[in-house]
């Protein structure tokens, strides 16, 4: 019921390895090659999003407020 | 084994125990090779240590400039006529082909006729000016025509893949043994270029020698994962008239980067990686810390 | 090939370094067939006593190239049990008329009002496509449809990234409109009306003319507008964090069409019922912290998230995963959640006979007072070929409070706020 927006970071990864960054200068963050812990299918946002999204459903209909994580998207009778 | 002419008495092979596990080493590619083994069953040791072995010797009996006869030599001394190459050599010359245009062409595998030239046998010679310029003119990777299966080098032309042999030795070594062993962590070390391919959780203690204090480490860095190579004129250089001629040479200018640092290292993901990093800095000269910082990696320099 | 940026090097270098040793480490996180990825999940939800749901969810994911990505997803539940009406307990058993206004079921003594009329089978579809312009933008598009018998939810969503910093920040915005049409089993109660009940009536179309008085014709709506940003910044070689934002306007018909409350006397004993009646918008906002690392040999997350509305409901809620692999293909993973929310400011556990009526008021425990947590199990086996099967076992417990009203008379003898305590347990099969 929720729509997780958050691509797979799996994908960024390999997208920005692919594509050098020509952004310079960053205090936070690590290079493009120490992702490697991000590029675990773990790590990334939606990696079970299966789960958050039955969660969600059930929280959304007993409990008074929902959502936060993503868009909580599309409703149900059951609230 | 008749076929097998490495005597393993010549290449110094042996195992010893260590309170983290075992140490191997032999001589490989002209270089102490060590092969450090956080475990405790000396059959597997003795395995991995057999690997390394066999690999350090396949890559070098495969792509050394001195061996007579074999893959590099039939490309060296070809004539001007297009060789058949395997699979593993395209990569390996890709590879330097990128390095080359990466570098705006201060890395080039062709500098042999350079580097016969300036001779670090510890002679205070210089080479005559017009030799070099001569030497310039069979000097230039982009010269080089590649296809999947064949290597074209203009007659006069050689190639000479040192400057990445022995990185990508440690590299491919290291991830055979990760790839038989992933539960196991090993530091690979051919010469001082090195590379962990399974994170160890308390890293390995890695010494980098100081060039003038040679055979003291100066500093001491930990690695968990990943590879370390050094570029440097450690122990080769020649010194005229109080000046010091590194083993680093402008394949453009056809002399040596002048004030280019003594050594350089690099830590990167891989060992190819960061000998090519250390290289490449070496080449910058006065730039080498300069051109390491925009790089972001981490690196040691020295400079006399 | 010629890049004039040194900067890149380094990362020209990396990405040719690796393919001329062809990372075998890299190789392997690439599963086996990529342009597909399919997940299945069956879960039962259990309440003591109540709900019970069965619901099952498939999610196809298909990519096109390195920068198209279909989403599809379709959900099955099936709900059975009875649910808090919202009366209060009583010394008498208790008879309701059902919310069809056809027949009427009755509560024990001593028992909280349960509605036992549910069973609803819903069936709910929606696909997303996401679009990776460059390497800094992203974009996606969605629908959404949920249909179940007296319910019809349609929606559109769309949100945009934009990355930075060598894609260590991403920022995230999304909107997204729903339109839900309610059409309540027996039509929608006038707000505050008065259960009738066939008993008190000499026929049955007097009766029937009598609860018609207290119902609404046709359906109605609800229009639900979500705006979301959310920023996702890379810490460490290890570490992430993400902070969202999100803001919902909710405007049309939010009132339970089968919720009641009890109207009591000063002895608390039930004089009437009434159905509840909630206001027609309602403005939430939230802020959801979380930030997740990657361990040696698992993952963890932790998470915080506020949230508060103009209905005054304001809720915070702990979460927690951590998961440890006992081998590179088995894992096991916590899960622990708290929640705390404050009723609303229309919610009342009841109506006091001789009060003036609100314009608003609803006994719903689950916009009341309330604490709840949760703590569960999951377990993880990586099969060959980048297959997996998870098991998931979950204890969830609603703590329902007094939101601060006097309980008169007899009243206090019952358990007005009874703990609700549900399982939760989920297969799922990702391949």
């Amino acid at each position: 019921m929720s729509n997780v927006l958050y691509k797979p970071l799996i994908k960024t990864v390999l997208a920005l390895a692919i594509a050098s960054s020509l952004l310079g200068c960053s205090s936070l963050g690590v290079q493009p090659w120490e992702k490697d812990q991000f590029a675990r299918e773990d790590m990334a946002l939606s990696s079970e999003k299966l789960d958050l999204a039955l969660d969600d459903h059930i929280y959304f209909s007993k409990e008074g407020t929902s959502g936060g994580r993503s868009l909580a998207g599309g409703g149900c009778g059951c609230n | 084994m008749v076929a097998n002419s490495s005597n393993p008495q010549a290449n110094n092979i042996s195992l010893q125990p260590r309170e983290w596990g075992f140490l191997g080493s032999f001589t490989a590619m002209a270089s102490p090779c060590e092969v450090l083994m956080a475990l405790d069953d000396q059959h597997i040791a003795e395995q991995m240590l057999q690997l390394a072995f066999q690999e350090a010797k396949r890559i070098e009996q495969k792509f050394s400039r001195f061996i007579e006869g074999n893959l590099i030599w039939h490309v060296n001394h070809a004539n001007g006529v297009a060789k058949p190459i395997d699979a593993e050599t395209v990569h390996l010359l890709q590879f330097a082909q990128q390095c080359y245009q990466l570098s705006d062409g201060a890395f080039d595998i062709s500098a042999c006729p350079l580097m016969s030239l300036w001779r670090f046998d510890g002679k205070h010679s210089v080479p005559k000016h017009i030799d070099i310029t001569g030497a310039i003119e069979h000097v230039g990777l982009s010269q080089m025509t590649l296809s999947d299966s064949h290597v074209y080098l203009p007659s006069g032309m050689s190639i000479d893949l040192g400057g990445i042999g022995k990185e990508y030795a440690v590299d491919k070594t290291a991830q055979m043994i990760a790839k038989q062993w992933p539960d196991h962590s090993v530091l690979v070390n051919f010469g001082g270029d090195i590379a962990c391919p399974i994170t160890k959780s308390d890293g390995w203690q890695v010494g980098i020698e100081n060039p003038q204090q040679l055979d003291n480490a100066a500093a001491l860095l930990t690695i968990r994962q990943g590879a370390l190579a050094t570029s440097g004129t450690t122990r080769r250089y020649i010194e005229v008239e109080g000046k010091r001629y590194g083993h680093i040479i402008n394949p453009k200018t056809g002399y040596p980067v002048e004030q280019a640092p003594l050594s350089v290292t690099v830590l990167a993901p891989n060992c190819v990686m960061a000998g090519m990093l250390a290289t490449m800095s070496m080449l910058k000269g006065s730039d080498a810390e300069a051109f390491l910082q925009q790089q972001g990696v981490d690196f040691n320099v020295f400079r006399g | 090939m010629q890049l004039t940026s040194t900067q890149s090097i380094a990362s020209a270098l990396a990405l040719a370094s690796c393919s001329l040793i062809g990372q075998t480490q890299a190789a392997e996180t690439v599963p086996a067939n990529d342009d597909w990825k399919v997940d299945a999940a069956i879960m039962y939800y259990g309440e003591q006593d109540r709900v019970q749901a069965v619901e099952a969810i498939g999610n196809v994911q298909k990519a096109f190239g390195d920068s198209s990505l279909l989403d599809l997803k379709i959900v099955v539940d099936s709900l059975t049990g009875a649910s808090a009406s919202g009366a209060v307990a009583q010394a008498q058993s208790q008879t309701f008329t059902r919310p069809s206004g056809k027949g009427e079921y009755t509560v024990k003594a001593g028992d909280t009002p349960l509605d036992d009329t549910f069973h609803d089978t819903r069936v709910q579809l929606s696909a997303n496509w996401q679009e990776i312009l460059n390497q800094d933008w992203t974009t996606n598009v969605g629908m959404y449809a949920s249909k179940e018998f007296d319910y019809l939810s349609m929606g559109l969503n769309a949100g945009i990234e934009r990355s930075f910093n060598k894609n260590n920040t991403t920022i995230a915005l999304s909107g997204a409109f729903t339109n839900d049409v309610v059409d309540p089993v027996g039509g929608r109660p006038v707000a505050l009306a008065e259960m009738v009940f066939s008993a008190d009536y000499n026929s049955d179309a007097e009766y029937q003319a009598a609860f018609d008085q207290t119902r609404l014709n046709g359906d109605d709506t609800k229009q639900t507008t979500d705006v979301m940003i959310g920023v996702t910044q890379i810490l460490n070689r290890n570490w992430l964090m993400q902070a969202n934002y999100g803001l919902s306007s909710v405007s049309g018909y939010m009132t339970d069409p089968y919720k009641i409350l009890s109207e009591v006397d000063l002895n608390g004993l039930t004089q009437g019922y009434r159905y509840e009646n909630r206001p027609d918008s309602r403005l939430k906002h939230s802020v959801f912290l979380m930030t997740k690392g990657a361990l040696d040999s698992g993952v963890v997350d932790f998470s915080y998230r506020y949230s508060t509305d103009d209905w005054d409901i304001t809720s915070h809620t702990l979460e927690t995963h951590y998961r440890y692999y006992f081998s590179p293909s088995f894992y096991g993973q916590l899960h622990l959640r708290y929640y705390q929310q404050q009723a609303a400011e229309f919610y009342q556990p009841f109506l006091m006979v001789g009060d003036a009526l609100p314009e608003y008021a609803s006994a719903d425990y689950r916009i009341g007072d309330m604490t709840a947590y949760t703590i569960g199990l999951k377990f993880g086996q990586r099969l060959s070929g980048g297959h997996e099967m998870t098991y998931r076992l979950e204890y969830y417990q609603q703590n329902p409070d007094n939101n601060g009203t006097e309980i008169p008379g007899q009243l206090q003898n019952y358990d007005l706020f009874p703990s609700v305590k549900a399982i939760v347990a989920q297969v799922s099969y990702s391949f």
